[in-house]
């Protein structure tokens, strides 16, 4: 059984529906992106799975989210508090707003570990130190006495990192965790992500609007379009051959190595607001394959080819077509 | 538009709602007093001196049988359009003052401000007491008194205004496709910066009727017969024994109007959204 | 020089530019130095790509090439004109001919403006006058030229979606009918699909109209896509200037950032080469390379020596041990 099950999620705010019968499942030792444009859902995937969705006035209004065994759709709030921080870790985009500017770094991650494991002051301390080096932070010890604002942003990501880790969680959500980064830091910190999966059979959920990240990091991909699934399955199948019109151009907004001028073409017109989703499939009025079926009907999911990819297309692009 | 609609719901919120209707009343008093007084302000009458409130006179006579009512309802006109002649001037010329400031910054900017921040610190009263003494006192005085006083106050938030403001794009947009400076002050800056200093303004109309109230009392402010409402108390002072309503009235026209300035002023504040944004002076 | 047209738009001879920050009232001034010494031709009708990390002086750049910011050191000449001897209004007459899209399409107009007054603006400012009519046809024609519906033109910012409200920077940029553009960082902010269609109505507009950009950006893959020509930026100096996208790269930075970028492609996975040490504070130079503390091929040298910006052919590199 996956570690994490998400059946059939489906998300409103207030009388507003945002996510649709969104399935995903993740195991341990596993890296799934979680992949689309703004407005597709992808952060309230997040929200929902941390349980935060009363802080935003949201409810789920069906499907399941099985964590381990646990229902969380039905979990009091105070069992999600245990759960949270230290079975289910979260990071953010901004690692500004994780981190608390009036306590140095080390009292922070030091915090973390005593809340979530119960150690001694000295033992937190110890622990805090090892994470750092673990996340290969210079001069840790020196860093362990400094202040937010004396480090840069890179090295606050790592200390958010640290933090989720402090917890010894299960699964970590990262949102974004690096698009706020310069790409040479980005590299190194998706790579200590994906280090830790390897090393610690954790389960990570990357959530990201950047195929070039899945691409390097992921084991499996779930692309979200509008409020619901558009493509599951492994990322090697999915790049090399998209089933979904959409994952095909999603992909295609990124330039290749060598690639001619006046290819690259983006996807035309943008992701609709949850107020005017358009009938039958969502990403239709963009599409460069739609059909007439694909204005009225809402496409079921199907599975496809020897990968297992699940594809929600009326009109699934051929195998080779790429 | 923001602005629009911003007053439609500040009118509608609780708070707003009763204190708009209060601030109309008295605006409509001070705007048709020769028409809603149902005598003239200076009529005397010395045989029906000290009277109670009555049919024939609302709100009772002063010692000179004059109609409290009529007087009232002038003293608006007086008191209301001493601070709200006096504080637009003041928020006009802070706003000029400031935004050059702002605008300009390094010397310019360190002279004006020190000047501000000398007048900031001493109180408005002390401030209005030697301009006074200098101008001699009367209306225009008090005017002249309370549109310095409050000076500072609206520089320095227009200052602080500007400076953010600045810092946005697409100020650098405007000057990269080769904007001026009075452009860029007169359509990009001044326009968004508007706001909380307006906001800012109403709610010192409260406080500058206090003050005029204040001079009036000392007998600084309105002279005799022309009636202000500090001027109203102040007479009343002599006869609070004998015939409280002659100060009663008056007081209680000031503070019911101040209140409701300054709880319009809040609500206006809410709708606005700007309550931190008038904390930055 | 003698022909016009082979003559570079734009020049950079030398320039750098510092800030002085204050600790305090009493505190010490400090200065740093976030263009350092950059000589640079950008040719006519081709896309100059600027490419670095946030902190190396590539937004200072764009600013110093429309002088938004005065050169401390050294000079920028716009179409042979040193910029910084020009009078104010000359200035603001010469500003007709380079235009800027800047990297927030959030706050890049101003939120009291109508689409139609952000877009008439730059006639506004020159005195060019239309009446009713005329100005509704401009503002149509311009924002068609960028892409957006004309009915848009009554509609305010906070209306219109990222994408849409960097057509409108666009589209302003374009109004004047400019030389040069100035693109700085244009799509960082935008999605992916929507980043890939700014780009193609760029270079769409670009070879329509015979444009000359300067394109700041943090992403070496868009930069190799979009630009003629690649400068690499570290620290606030040029460190190589690559004549084509597909010029081999000689300077280790180049590389780290190469290596960096992700490709679309889990089939190509790349280890990536683990990045030890600090980035210089751009307040405290060292005296050497800057890249020296993150260099796997740093020597003593470059440690003590600071590398100059030596050309080959049309290749330049600022490196004791450049790369093969």
């Amino acid at each position: 059984m996956s570690l994490l099950a998400v059946d059939d999620l489906s998300v409103s705010i207030g009388m507003v529906p945002l996510l649709d019968r969104v399935s995903f499942s993740l195991d341990r030792g596993e890296v799934l992106g979680l992949v689309g444009e703004s407005g597709s859902g992808k952060s309230l995937t997040a929200m929902t799975l941390m349980g935060l969705l009363p802080l935003i006035g949201g409810r789920i209004t069906a499907g399941r989210v099985r964590f381990d065994g646990i229902d969380l759709t039905t979990l009091p709030e105070p069992a999600y508090r245990d759960l949270r921080g230290q079975r289910i870790a979260l990071i953010s985009q901004n690692p500004m707003t994780s981190l608390d500017p009036i306590l140095t770094v080390g009292a922070q991650i030091d915090q973390a570990s005593r809340l979530h494991a119960g150690l001694s002051a000295a033992a937190a301390r110890a622990r805090s130190l090892d994470l750092m080096h673990q996340l290969r932070i210079p001069e840790a010890v020196a860093i362990h006495g400094q202040y937010p604002h004396q480090l840069s942003g890179g090295m606050k990501q790592r200390i958010v990192i640290a933090m989720a880790l402090a917890g010894d969680p299960d699964l970590i959500i990262a949102d974004e965790p690096t698009t706020a980064l310069d790409v040479t830091i980005q590299a190194q910190i998706i790579q200590i992500l994906c280090d830790l999966v390897a090393e610690r059979g954790l389960a990570l959920l990357l959530i990201t609007h950047d195929m070039g990240v899945v691409a390097q990091a992921c084991h499996r991909v779930s692309v979200l379009y509008a409020g619901r699934g558009a493509e599951t399955g492994p990322v090697h199948d999915i790049f090399a051959r998209p089933r979904h019109p959409y994952t095909k151009a999603l992909i295609g907004c990124i330039p290749r190595e060598g690639q001619a001028p006046g290819t690259l073409v983006g996807i035309p017109g943008m992701v609709p607001t949850a107020f005017a989703y358009p009938k039958g499939c969502r990403y239709h009025p963009r599409c460069t394959a739609a059909a007439p079926d694909c204005r009225t009907e809402v496409p079921a999911g199907s599975i496809q080819g020897v990968g297992g990819s699940i594809v929600f297309c009326h009109h699934p692009l051929e195998v080779g077509h790429v | 538009m923001a602005a629009l609609t911003a007053l439609r719901s500040a009118i509608a919120s609780p708070r707003g709602a009763p204190s708009a209707a209060i601030l109309a009343l008295a605006v409509t008093a001070a705007i048709a007093a020769p028409w809603l007084a149902p005598y003239p302000y200076a009529a005397q009458n010395l045989a029906g001196a000290v009277m109670e409130p009555s049919a024939a006179h609302l709100l009772g006579t002063d010692e000179f049988g004059r109609d409290l009512l009529s007087r009232i309802i002038y003293g608006a006109r007086v008191s209301l359009g001493v601070a709200v002649t006096s504080i637009s001037l003041s928020v006009m010329i802070g706003l000029v003052l400031g935004a050059v400031a702002g605008y300009l910054g390094g010397w310019v900017d360190r002279v004006l401000m020190a000047v501000a921040d000398v007048t900031w610190s001493f109180p408005e009263i002390l401030i209005a007491l030697v301009l006074i003494a200098i101008l001699g006192p009367g209306l225009s005085s008090a005017g002249i008194a309370i549109t310095i006083g409050y000076l500072a106050q609206f520089a320095r938030l227009t200052r602080s205004q500007i400076i953010a403001l600045k810092r946005e794009t697409y100020v650098e947009a405007a000057v990269s496709i080769g904007s001026g400076h009075m452009h860029v002050l007169a359509r990009h800056l001044i326009p968004n910066a508007l706001t909380p200093v307006i906001v800012a303004g109403m709610l010192a109309v409260g406080d500058a009727i206090i003050l005029e109230a204040t001079l009036g009392f000392f007998g600084l402010g309105a002279q005799p017969p022309l009636p202000s409402w500090g001027a109203l108390m102040s007479s009343g002072v002599a006869q609070i024994y004998l015939a409280p309503w002659v100060i009663l009235f008056p007081g209680l026209a000031i503070a019911v109007t101040v209140i409701a300035i300054n709880l319009f002023g809040d609500a206006l504040i809410d709708a606005l959204a700007i309550r931190n944004r008038l904390k930055e002076r | 020089m003698s022909d016009p047209m082979s003559a570079p738009i734009l020049r950079f001879d030398g320039v750098s530019r510092d800030f002085s920050a204050q600790n305090g009232f009493f505190g010490r001034k400090r200065t740093m130095r976030a263009v350092d010494g950059v000589t640079l031709d950008i040719p006519r009708g081709k896309v100059t790509g600027v490419v670095g990390e946030s902190g190396c002086g590539k937004s200072t750049l764009a600013r110093l090439a429309l002088h938004l910011l005065k050169p401390s050191i050294g000079h920028v000449y716009f179409e042979g004109n040193d910029l910084a001897g020009l009078k104010p209004a000359a200035l603001r007459r010469q500003r007709r001919h380079m235009q800027m899209v800047f990297q927030d399409p959030y706050s890049s107009i101003n939120p009291r403006f109508s689409i139609r007054d952000a877009v008439m603006e730059p006639f506004q400012v020159h005195g060019i006058r239309h009446t009713p009519a005329e100005g509704k046809e401009r503002a149509a024609r311009l924002l068609e030229m960028a892409g957006l519906d004309p009915q848009l033109a009554e509609h305010y910012p906070h209306q219109l979606s990222g994408g849409q409200k960097q057509r409108v920077g666009i589209a302003r940029a374009l109004a004047l009918e400019p030389n040069l553009i100035v693109l700085d960082e244009p799509t960082a902010s935008l999605d992916v699909s929507i980043q890939a269609q700014i780009i193609a109505l760029l270079a769409d507009l670009k070879s329509r109209l015979g444009l000359t950009y300067l394109f700041i950006s943090h992403d070496l893959g868009l930069v190799r896509y979009f630009c003629d020509r690649i400068v690499v930026m570290y620290l606030g100096a040029a460190v190589e200037i690559l004549p084509s996208t597909d010029a081999p790269h000689r300077h280790p930075y180049t590389r780290t950032l190469m290596e960096s970028a992700f490709l679309p492609d889990p089939e190509r996975r790349r280890a990536v080469t683990r990045l030890t040490g600090e980035i210089p504070s751009a307040f405290e130079r060292p005296p050497g390379c800057a890249f020296a503390t993150r260099c796997s091929f740093a020597s003593g040298r470059c440690y003590a020596e600071k590398p100059v910006l030596l050309t080959t052919g049309r290749h330049a590199v600022a490196c004791h041990h450049p790369l093969d």
